[in-house]
């Protein structure tokens, strides 16, 4: 893409060493030499405003979510007590969560919270939402690392063999069912494969992925089904993102040179076109894995495992606002770090970026 | 949020790329090509049978209680396995299977047609106005636009569907919002690209106003993109009210929905697979119908 409207601060500090001389034009775009004095310091302005970004990104989100989650409708104080309690004691119990004064106090009080580690308690679950949360949490994480380790190289083989057979039937075959099965939702691909594999082939039991809990070999053996069932609703675009990286490296005039110059065949792969086809790749699976945690409430619904997604459908079904506010702000940083990670990832593996401003 | 945009615009690199070429042959062509583009189309068998589920879809969710079917009644027989009475068997509360699949084509259809055309009215609006006039407005859309896709979709959509209900005009507006951003990512990238052709240039000499270049000369250059983007949307709109309707978010009993059929049968999967399987194939041929179809329009255009 072009380099347009390149934004205050990510030119570092392109302006400051050249002292009376007019700044380069265009302004914060470092060419030529100006690019090169500041190679050492790329890395640490590129992690030093990330780092500035974040919090404040995930402040907004906050925000949002927050005054989103007040809409909900529902009287938390009354729910919780039942119908039977006193006015008063209603009141006394909005207190002491936090639920009266207005919405910037009560968001205040919320978010003082949520840093000193005071989460509040669940309203229906009626115990602190910390554990809870990250109880869930970890079951979530270790469902969305096993659908990744099964989706990222099943993404890698199919992407580069679509690459090498770019524009013959079995290039476009791989095409459509890869995207047929990503606009299949996930309890649809999960019911159908439950049928097949648990009531007809009686492989795996139906109620298998309730069991979470076990030794390592029992939850890897629950797990498979729900592991599958989303990392086939995620192949579809990293795959994408494998073929059209590797058609461009084997298609660029350096492949050629590799090819003519008699390099072996292995090496070209490693080092020039392995290389360059991760690169957007590496971008998306980053922050696929952040966003895997969060979206697999459904195959947590569907198999009945006790993740967080399922947590949080049951906390919004059930109008419990502090297991939403909580949970929903705990996706939001596992999705930011995941972007953090994949900065790194991508700075040590392209070293273009450590070098140049790569501006949208 | 580099990374964010940068991948926002890589996907849409790759969503646009092949309409770049497009929009510069409707600029020359007209209306000889739309009607070549739809020959070429019907020349092709995915297009063709994807269309016709489609319209077997459209004309059950319209006319499901014009055939006599009856999705709510008791046969009298519970959880009985398919026959030639009851093709497609019957529920826990022995309810036709096939009755509640054809007529959940309604509820199916009641929300995804009119979020989408939302989302791409709102999403096209909003990427031509950030492609046209770049700088600080751009930034300012691409800025909130970031903020918005932090959270995981499927959790943004369980908060906002718990503020603003499950009604029917409340998920038509909700798809409508959340889906803006992404078509607005990709529709800026195809405007951005078309921002440095000469119509552009000449259209601003001649003195047009802004409103009338995107509204006249941009818009219809990026259409072929626009159309993409509004029959990907319709084809995840589908997935999304299905998928909130499995969660128990979104349709509520007795309706004959897809997706809360299969939650509310899911408990006899084990004796009564029917029940299950074929709203699930139901979902499936339409979304992946609808999803073809964009894909062939992707094809032709380019």
């Amino acid at each position: 893409m072009t380099v347009l409207n390149p934004r205050p601060g990510a030119a570092g500090g392109a302006d400051s060493p050249h002292g009376g001389l007019p700044p380069p034009i265009p302004p914060g775009a470092p060419r030529g030499f100006s690019a090169l004095a500041e190679r050492h310091s790329r890395i640490l302005a590129l992690l030093g405003k990330r780092l500035i970004q974040i919090p404040l990104v995930l402040l907004a989100v906050s925000i949002l979510t927050f005054w989103l989650i007040q809409l909900v409708p529902g009287d938390p104080g009354r729910n919780a007590l039942g119908q039977y309690a006193t006015e008063a004691q209603v009141h006394a119990w909005d207190v002491s969560n936090g639920l009266t004064g207005s919405v910037v106090v009560r968001y205040l009080h919320w978010l003082g919270g949520f840093f000193t580690g005071n989460w509040g308690t669940s309203f229906v679950y009626l115990v602190p939402s910390r554990p809870l949360i990250l109880g869930h949490l970890e079951n979530s994480a270790f469902l969305a690392l096993y659908a990744f380790v099964l989706l990222v190289p099943v993404s890698l083989i199919l992407g580069s063999v679509q690459a090498y057979r770019e524009g013959r039937r079995s290039d476009r075959a791989i095409t459509i069912t890869l995207m047929a099965l990503s606009s299949v939702p996930e309890f649809v691909t999960g019911v159908l494969l439950l049928v097949v594999f648990a009531v007809w082939l009686k492989a795996v039991p139906v109620q298998s992925a309730a069991d979470a809990t076990g030794n390592f070999g029992q939850r890897v053996h629950a797990m498979t089904l729900p592991a599958v069932v989303l990392a086939v609703f995620y192949l579809a675009v990293p795959a994408r993102m494998v073929r059209t990286g590797t058609v461009g490296a084997i298609t660029a005039p350096f492949h050629r040179t590799a090819v003519l110059k008699g390099l072996p065949s292995g090496q070209i792969v490693r080092r020039h076109v392995a290389r360059n086809a991760l690169i957007p790749t590496v971008q998306l699976l980053g922050i696929y894995l952040g966003g895997l945690i969060g979206s697999s409430a459904v195959v947590e619904t569907l198999f009945n495992y006790p993740g967080l997604g399922a947590l949080l459908v049951t906390a919004a079904d059930r109008k419990d606002a502090v297991l939403l506010t909580d949970g929903v702000m705990v996706t939001g940083v596992i999705a930011l770090l995941a972007l953090l990670l994949t900065d790194v990832c991508l700075i040590l593996m392209d070293p273009r970026i450590r070098f140049e401003n790569t501006e949208s | 949020m580099d990374s964010m945009s940068e991948l926002g615009t890589g996907l849409g690199a790759i969503e646009g790329a092949p309409t770049g070429g497009a929009a510069g042959i409707a600029e020359t062509a007209g209306a000889g090509a739309g009607r070549r583009r739809a020959r070429a189309l019907l020349r092709r068998p995915t297009f063709v049978i994807s269309a016709l589920i489609v319209l077997f879809w459209v004309v059950a969710a319209l006319g499901w209680h014009l055939f006599g079917l009856d999705p709510y009644g008791n046969s009298g027989q519970a959880l009985a396995a398919p026959s030639w009475s009851q093709p497609f068997g019957t529920d826990n509360l022995g309810r036709s299977v096939f009755a509640r699949t054809l007529a959940g084509a309604d509820t199916a259809l009641a929300v995804g047609p009119a979020g989408a055309v939302l989302a791409t009215i709102l999403g096209s609006a909003l990427g031509v106005i950030a492609g046209y006039f770049r700088g600080w407005v751009d930034t300012a859309l691409m800025r909130v636009f970031d903020v918005l896709v932090v959270l995981p979709p499927l959790i943004f959509l369980i908060v906002v569907v718990g503020a603003f209900g499950a009604s029917v005009p409340a998920l038509i507006v909700i798809i409508g919002v959340v889906f803006a951003p992404g078509i607005a990512r990709i529709i800026r990238a195809a405007v951005l690209a078309e921002m440095g052709k000469k119509y552009v240039t000449t259209a601003r000499l001649q003195g047009e106003s802004a409103v009338r270049i995107m509204a006249a000369e941009l818009v219809p250059n990026v259409l072929p993109t626009i159309i993409i983007q509004a029959t990907l949307s319709l084809s995840s709109a589908i997935l999304t009210t299905a998928t909130l309707s499995f969660l128990g978010l979104g349709q509520q009993p007795p309706s004959p929905d897809w997706g809360l059929a299969i939650n509310q049968n899911l408990d006899f999967i084990e004796t009564a697979w029917w029940t299950v399987i074929f709203p699930a194939l139901a979902v499936a041929s339409l979304v992946v119908s609808v999803q073809l179809i964009a894909d062939n329009i992707k094809e032709t255009s380019s």
